[in-house]
């Protein structure tokens, strides 16, 4: 069928023209492909309607199936799945659809179904589905959690993921897929087949992303055909400049922070309309914005916060805020990475490392919005050497090297949750779900006794003393897998999702009135009376109570800022490549005054640091590995640069010391930042020109990595969301906190208990494999060693600390590697501590 | 098993080992505190299938413990129990009956919330609030030292932390001694420890695997 030639492509097209729209030629390509029945992925950057390539496909092909009372015709049932990453999203995006719907004068209704739906609404669209409901992947799964779910999807038409570069890398993405195999799966075969549509921005794999996404297809028989990518095409401009210190010797050699430099940012918020100002992390960005009122309190009133942790109202009066272009400034964090555009932001500024090309490239594309408009963003470092990533990013962005987003495979935990899921609507017959969850990217490896293990896991429990035991989730009735028990059903409702957080706690004023949310482990270091800082607001803690903080306004200067997990990203592959690459340019151009590269701003301001590294020790170029073996109070460091990545350093880290640690029995504390890492030791680590190829060889690489008891340690970290994934950690919820008090137990001593007494269980397995395929990046691993066998390795002995290894130094994340046993490395520590 | 370390106090012979438990010679009685027995189970019931070998281990110790020690009594001070009575606990009862010369004497901690008739049928006597048998007095949560009264406590699991040159720490757990009470470390191995931060004059000896080594 020919697009143009269509009822509802006229429909359509002459509604744009009566607001003087034309279509994008990528929409109207898309629009073809959807009433042609084929299935796809859209590329496409926010701002440019990637929302109506799809929306308005459905309402053409809708429109062409009923061309005469296409207007009248009402309760169609379902038949646009919107998945959204994001609930603040979905209210954006329903209303740009109910306009659509109301000026073409249709009857379909819009829902929008996440946390935040009311049980009556929900009832509601029980009794009649809207034709396009709006919905998170948690909530997605809460409905495949209901009776009877299986009717409501027959009608389904098209099963559109937005965002889909969000979530391909993550666990809700595997939830997506899970979701998806079950509605492909249930629709009855003589109904019209549903169409799968992503819509994804740039990535480096996105016909990967495409794939993963129409697996599940294949339930349809139609593997062989192959979806298409429909590109945009609509490349925007970007500006990026460096906010530089005036005198780089004074400006730090470590931090996160780089409020040092907030004087610069006050020149850039007076040019433009609005600023953004990116910082990594929430705790820093109260400090930014503390700090921005401090120096200009005539900004009081037009700058704001914004991150996760504060009260919704108030982040939803901030984004209309900013809508309305009545902010100067917005500190935010990741929180204002997604999202529908705010047209005023003229300006963004990124504080400190975006850790990735794909981040940074998002962030900018926040500013600037009208047709050929230039997105503007400024980089400001936070201590010296993170200029360097500036011209990293810089030659990134030139050259369009984008990271990737790796789909995951075989998470247990989620499949885990999923089966709990089915067994609390109508139960599942476990034939039929094997194909469907087989039909996943994700799954698309487990063995039959893979699945075995799972059915085991939810009906018998594990190990168990067979006669002392009384297991109940998931029963066995006339072999449909059920679970019975109300208890247990309600709290699975109550647990579905992928999203792991730390105890978070409401916080309240004394008088009455909600502040926001902090994590628990933050707040019980404070005793009453001590002061912190949340959403811009000194308060002083009143006391804990029922899982809120109740709190007064303080007038201290000096607060503490909570420090909140999830700040640390670790630098990607892509950027770490060109960041080598500025290294060695900075290195080459240092050594040959007369050389005529071409070296960027950000290094040549850069070069009086540079030239105390060389003068110290020695700036690594491309084919070179810089170790660096420095004596200090606190004992023997040994540093090493690969330029790899927090997680690549601290699995080579882990090798490393177990390495080392064969040749004498050593204990190692160890740090990493994105540069490189430091094995610290109280004794002279033996690392010398003769050991030191042999020390970074691929022999054994998996032996090692295995053996370095990291491995453990490491695991452990990881098991914490598994462990709430897989449903054994109840994180409490209102009313029933007293109930499952003696339910309570640490993800560290279940990761503890479970690994001792059942160390085959299917997640405790899982925990392993995430070390090594996410946390130690065997990959990339791999290729870094190979890199440095070809490498030349330098070994320098500098007196006193350079400044490529104080970053790391000042570090406190640390990890520990022995070889020694637990009761000789007690005594020596005390030892030691007796002799101060 | 490392041979039980003496340790005097106000005149009495106490021997602790690093299975948990401290014998005291005078009195002839082992002292146990933080068992919850049962827990594995009452997880389990509730869908979370920790392995119940944690709990087979835990009661194997204690059984190896009277078999080693030979006390007239069995002191628990609190905690025996995790949670309402299920099937572990049965298992648990069979075991009462292979000792039944055996004593045994709980003071209730929070957690010890069976029936009363169910504690009857173990042949456990149950002390509400504390048992004083001098030198000493026994009670699940401290609250208040006596005047001239040792007093010995569990309830807090107590943990020691240990640092040491080039930034490497530890976490074990420890039977604590100060001036006027002890804290036992928790029996069950299905238990976290909360760090106590110990004078400089107190007594520490931290469980390192299956030694006890002296920290203070």
């Amino acid at each position: 069928m020919k697009l143009k030639s269509t009822p509802g492509y006229k429909v359509i097209i002459q509604w744009l023209s009566a607001k003087e729209y034309k279509p994008f030629t990528y929409q109207e390509e898309a629009w073809q492909h959807i009433i042609d029945g084929r299935s796809g992925l859209v590329n496409a950057p926010t701002g440019t309607g990637k929302t109506f390539s799809v929306f308005l496909g459905s309402l053409i092909q809708f429109i062409n199936l009923h061309p005469g009372n296409y207007k009248t015709k009402s309760k169609n049932g379902l038949q646009l799945i919107w998945v959204t990453p994001l609930r603040a999203l979905a209210k954006d995006i329903g209303r740009a659809m109910e306009e659509v719907i109301a000026d073409l004068g249709m009857q379909w209704k819009v829902g929008i179904r996440n946390g935040d739906t009311s049980m009556a609404e929900r009832q509601k669209q029980k009794r009649q589905m809207p034709e396009v409901l709006i919905i998170t992947p948690e909530s997605l799964h809460l409905l495949l959690g209901q009776k009877h779910h299986p009717e409501v999807f027959q009608t389904l038409k098209l099963f559109t993921v937005d965002e889909w570069h969000e979530l391909i890398g993550s666990k809700r993405g595997v939830q997506v897929e899970l979701a998806l195999s079950r509605i492909i799966g249930c629709i009855n075969a003589k109904n019209t087949p549903t169409a799968i549509w992503g819509i994804s921005a740039t990535i480096g794999n996105l016909s990967q992303a495409m794939e993963v996404l129409l697996f599940p297809l294949r339930l349809t028989g139609k593997n062989e055909e192959n979806g298409v990518i429909v590109r945009a095409k609509l490349s925007k401009k970007i500006e990026i400049e460096s906010i530089l210190p005036d005198e780089i010797e004074k400006y730090p050699w470590a931090g996160h922070l780089g409020i040092k430099l907030a004087d610069k940012v006050l020149p850039i918020l007076n040019q433009s309309k609005t600023t953004l100002i990116f910082i990594n992390t929430r705790g820093m960005s109260e400090m930014w914005y503390q700090t921005l009122l401090h120096i200009a309190p005539d900004l009081a009133g037009t700058i704001a916060l914004h991150h996760g942790s504060i009260e919704s109202e108030l982040r939803t009066w901030v984004e209309e805020a900013l809508h309305e272009g009545k902010l100067k400034a917005v500190v935010c964090t990741a929180s204002l990475d997604l999202g529908v555009d705010f047209r005023p932001v003229e300006t963004v500024i990124q504080v400190g490392s975006p850790k990735g090309v794909a981040r940074f490239l998002q962030r900018a594309g926040r500013s600037g919005h009208s047709p050929d408009a230039v997105s503007k963003i400024y980089f400001l470092p936070t201590h010296s050497l993170e200029l360097i990533e500036a011209a990293a990013l810089k030659s990134a962005v030139e050259e369009q090297f984008i990271e990737s987003r790796e789909p995951l495979l075989l998470c247990y935990d989620v499949l885990v949750q999923y089966l709990c899921t089915l067994a609390v609507s109508d139960g599942f017959i476990p034939d039929i779900i094997w194909e469907e969850v087989k039909s996943t990217h994700c799954f698309s490896e487990i063995t039959e006794e893979e699945w075995q293990e799972m059915l085991y896991f939810i009906t018998v429990g594990g190990n168990a003393l067979q006669q002392y035991d009384e297991y109940k989730k998931v029963e066995v009735i006339d072999g449909l897998y059920k679970i019975t028990g109300r208890r247990i059903a309600m709290r699975h409702r109550l647990h579905i999702g992928t999203i792991v957080s730390d105890a978070m706690l409401k916080v309240k004023f004394l008088a009455g009135g909600y502040v926001g949310i902090i994590e628990e482990s933050f707040i019980s270091r404070l005793e009453p009376g001590d002061s912190f800082t949340l959403a811009g607001r000194q308060l002083e803690l009143v006391m804990i109570k029922d899982m809120t903080v109740i709190v007064k306004k303080s007038n201290v200067k000096k607060s503490i800022v909570p420090s909140w997990m999830g700040g640390r990203l670790p630098l990607s592959a892509s950027l770490g490549k060109v960041l080598r690459e500025q290294f060695d340019i900075a290195g080459t151009s240092l050594e040959a005054p007369n050389h005529k590269m071409k070296v960027a701003i950000e290094i040549t301001v850069l070069k009086p640091l540079l030239q105390l590294q060389a003068t110290l020790s020695q700036v690594p170029k491309a084919a070179e590995l810089l170790i660096e073996q420095i004596e200090t109070r606190d004992g023997f460091h040994l540093f090493v640069y690969p330029f790899e990545g927090r997680l690549v350093h601290e699995a080579m880290a882990a090798v490393l010391a177990y390495r080392i640690s064969k040749i004498t029995p050593i204990t190692f504390s160890i740090a990493m930042n994105d540069y490189g890492f430091e094995l610290l030791s109280d004794q002279p680590i033996p690392v010398d020109d003769s050991n030191a190829y042999e020390l970074f060889s691929l022999d054994n690489l998996m032996e090692d990595i295995q053996r370095s008891v990291n491995a453990t340690e490491m695991a452990k970290r990881k098991f914490r969301d598994i462990a709430v994934i897989g449903g054994l950690i109840f994180q409490g919820y209102p009313g029933e906190h007293k109930k499952t008090r003696h339910l309570q137990a640490s993800a560290g001593l279940l990761f503890n208990v479970f690994n001792e007494y059942d160390p085959n269980n299917v997640l405790i397995r899982q925990a392993f494999q995430e070390v090594f395929d996410q946390q130690m990046e065997e990959v990339r691993l791999r290729e870094m060693l190979q890199r440095i066998q070809h490498s030349r390795i330098i070994i320098t002995y500098p007196q006193r600390l350079t400044p490529f290894c104080f970053p790391i130094k000042v570090d406190s994340m640390r990890e520990n590697l022995t070889s020694e046993k637990l009761a000789d490395r007690v005594k020596r520590m005390q030892n030691q501590l007796n002799s101060l | 098993m490392q041979a039980p370390l003496l340790h005097t106090l106000r005149g009495q012979h106490l021997w602790l080992s690093a299975q948990r438990s401290i014998f005291w010679e005078e009195q002839k009685a082992l002292i146990v505190s933080d068992l919850h027995f049962g827990k594995t189970g009452h997880f389990r019931k509730s869908g979370i299938p920790v392995p119940q070998g944690i709990y087979k281990e835990d009661l194997q110790r204690l059984v190896n413990l009277l078999l080693y020690f030979k006390p007239g009594k069995l002191l628990v001070v609190g905690d025996f129990f995790h949670s309402h009575a299920n099937m572990e606990l049965d298992w648990f009862k069979k075991w009462r009956d292979d000792f039944s010369h055996l004593q045994i004497i709980l003071i209730r901690g929070n957690h010890d919330i069976l029936k009363s008739s169910w504690y009857r049928e173990a042949r456990i006597d149950v002390i509400e609030n504390e048992l004083e048998l001098s030198p000493f007095i026994f009670t699940h949560e401290r609250c208040g030292d006596h005047a001239d009264l040792y007093t010995f406590c569990g309830h807090i699991h107590p943990g020691i932390y240990l640092q040491g040159l080039g930034k490497q720490a530890l976490r074990l757990p420890c039977f604590y001694f100060g001036a006027n009470h002890c804290i036992l470390p928790a029996f069950s191995k299905f238990t976290g420890t909360a760090l106590i931060a110990p004078e400089p004059k107190e007594s520490v000896f931290a469980i390192v695997d299956n030694s006890l080594v002296q920290m203070q």
